[in-house]
């Protein structure tokens, strides 16, 4: 039997389950510079996902120890319905199922004296997904409104948006301003809760986003994208499920990024290239790179592989581990701590391969693999913490979809 | 706060000189059929960007960059 504090501790786990969620999202405008254009054919498209993570000991207390930790399966349903060739409706619906616990704090669960302990993983939640988004195209520009709500036992969202797009007369430059609310509800109230925030009143997060953007033909074959986004979060930002953890009720989020295209004409194929900066109020920045290749092949095939570097420096609040990350570190005294993984310093590494292959006019199909580990040691953003264990995960996507 | 209003200042400056690449780019409509291939474009597959970026966000501290909207889901 799982603990409860850790079976819970899992709302970031289950929020991997949203990672479905977010798939439905809608998509910012920002991302093409070539598509002021309604779509000429409607989409649907039908994605599964299965995920598993784990982490790994390496230090004294915990070397030769792995234990795992969640598994998502998502169903992603999405369509794209050209109307009257001046609009589109997309909609996305989500399922994802979401079993284990991510650690309370630090190496929380391990095994004491075992390799592999698989008793964690019984809890099973679902998590509902849906969005809508709207886009009117006119002859140098969109405009798109979309909405989307997901659900859970224990958590609601709502958000809203608004994204913009207009090109210059030649179309090689786009322009694009977005923004964004969301209202969030965490309810407090669940057994599970840790005892020290278990409350009949909800917890409450807002938040305001905006972009502003740029996409900049550079050539025949490159195309280049930049794209500034700030964030302005008030509410409820600690982990309910996670103890020790008090989190600042503010966040501000500040990201960079920057994307390049290249086609090269011998091969016929196509270099993605992308880094993103982030830097936020809660003391942490980090630096992203990734670099993919797409490659068409004979018969409607093609594969892509591709890899990823990203760093990350501690948050203000993280408090490291002690002797032992078996055990939580003593916060007496301090405003705000976590001692969440996700918050120390790390770095990791992520490879992968997609194939996809055309399946006549219509019809098209795709496998998905990657692989992820995160290292306290392999950052670029200051030393990590030796005591958290290695983290990976590994995620499978098969895809089917049909243009109408 | 500093450091930010550098930040921020970069960035503004980034968008304007890239906004400015407009006047020095002369690739003509017909000369954009490389450009106009899915594979060019930075949203070919929603569905795995949309997998992809919440399964990251959920496992790391940083989010986000390439859009707004959609809403919260409380992985960070």
């Amino acid at each position: 039997m799982q603990s409860t504090q850790g079976k819970k501790s899992n709302r970031k786990a289950r929020v991997l389950g949203s990672i479905l969620a977010s798939a439905a999202m809608l998509l910012p405008s920002a991302k093409n510079a070539l598509a002021d254009a309604a779509p000429e054919e409607g989409v649907v498209s039908l994605k599964y996902l299965n995920y598993h993570d784990r982490q790994t000991g390496d230090t004294s207390f915990t070397a030769g120890m792995s234990k795992d930790r969640t598994t998502v399966n998502a169903l992603s349903l999405m369509t794209v319905v050209p109307i009257a060739g001046k609009w589109s409706i997309a909609t996305t619906f989500i399922e994802d199922s979401v079993t284990g616990a991510s650690p309370a704090y630090h190496g929380w669960g391990f095994p004491p004296d075992s390799k592999k302990d698989t008793t964690s993983g019984a809890s099973g939640d679902l998590r509902y997904v849906g969005d809508l988004a709207v886009t009117r195209y006119f002859s140098r520009g969109t405009l798109t409104a979309g909405a989307s709500y997901s659900q859970e036992s224990d958590y609601i969202s709502r958000g809203i948006s608004l994204n913009g797009t207009l090109s210059t007369e030649s179309r090689n430059t786009t322009f694009s301003l977005g923004t964004a609310y969301s209202s969030d509800t965490v309810f407090l109230n669940k057994s599970n809760v840790v005892d020290s925030k278990r409350s009949d009143t909800p917890g409450r997060k807002r938040v305001v986003s905006g972009l502003f953007g740029v996409t900049q033909v550079l050539s025949q074959n490159d195309i280049m994208q930049l794209t500034a986004t700030y964030t302005h979060g008030n509410g409820y930002y600690s982990d309910p499920y996670k103890d020790p953890d008090a989190r600042p009720g503010k966040r501000r989020m500040f990201t960079l990024m920057t994307r390049l295209n290249h086609h090269f004409d011998g091969p016929d194929g196509t270099a993605r290239l992308a880094y993103r900066y982030y830097t936020d109020t809660f003391g942490i920045e980090a630096h992203t790179f990734t670099a993919e290749y797409g490659q068409p092949l004979p018969h409607g095939w093609e594969i892509t592989p591709m890899v990823r570097y990203y760093s990350q420096s501690a948050a203000s609040f993280y408090v490291p581990t002690g002797d032992d990350p078996r055990k939580p570190t003593p916060t007496d005294g301090m405003e705000y701590y976590s001692e969440d993984q996700r918050l120390s310093a790390f770095g990791a590494f992520s490879y992968g391969v997609k194939v996809a292959k055309e399946l006549g006019r219509s019809w098209s199909a795709d496998v998905k693999y990657e692989h992820s580990e995160q290292r306290y040691n392999w950052g670029i953003n200051g030393p990590g913490d030796p005591g958290i264990p290695t983290f990976d995960f590994r995620s499978i996507q098969v895809g089917l979809s049909r243009k109408f | 706060m500093k450091k930010r209003v550098v930040l921020a200042g970069c960035s503004l400056l980034a968008l304007l000189t890239m906004s400015g690449l407009s006047g020095c780019s002369s690739v003509q409509p017909w000369e954009k059929q490389n450009l106009a291939k899915p594979a060019m474009t930075f949203d070919r597959d929603r569905l795995d960007t949309g997998y992809t970026e919440h399964m990251y966000s959920s496992k790391e501290a940083a989010s986000g960059g390439s859009g707004v909207g959609g809403g919260g889901c409380g992985c960070n």
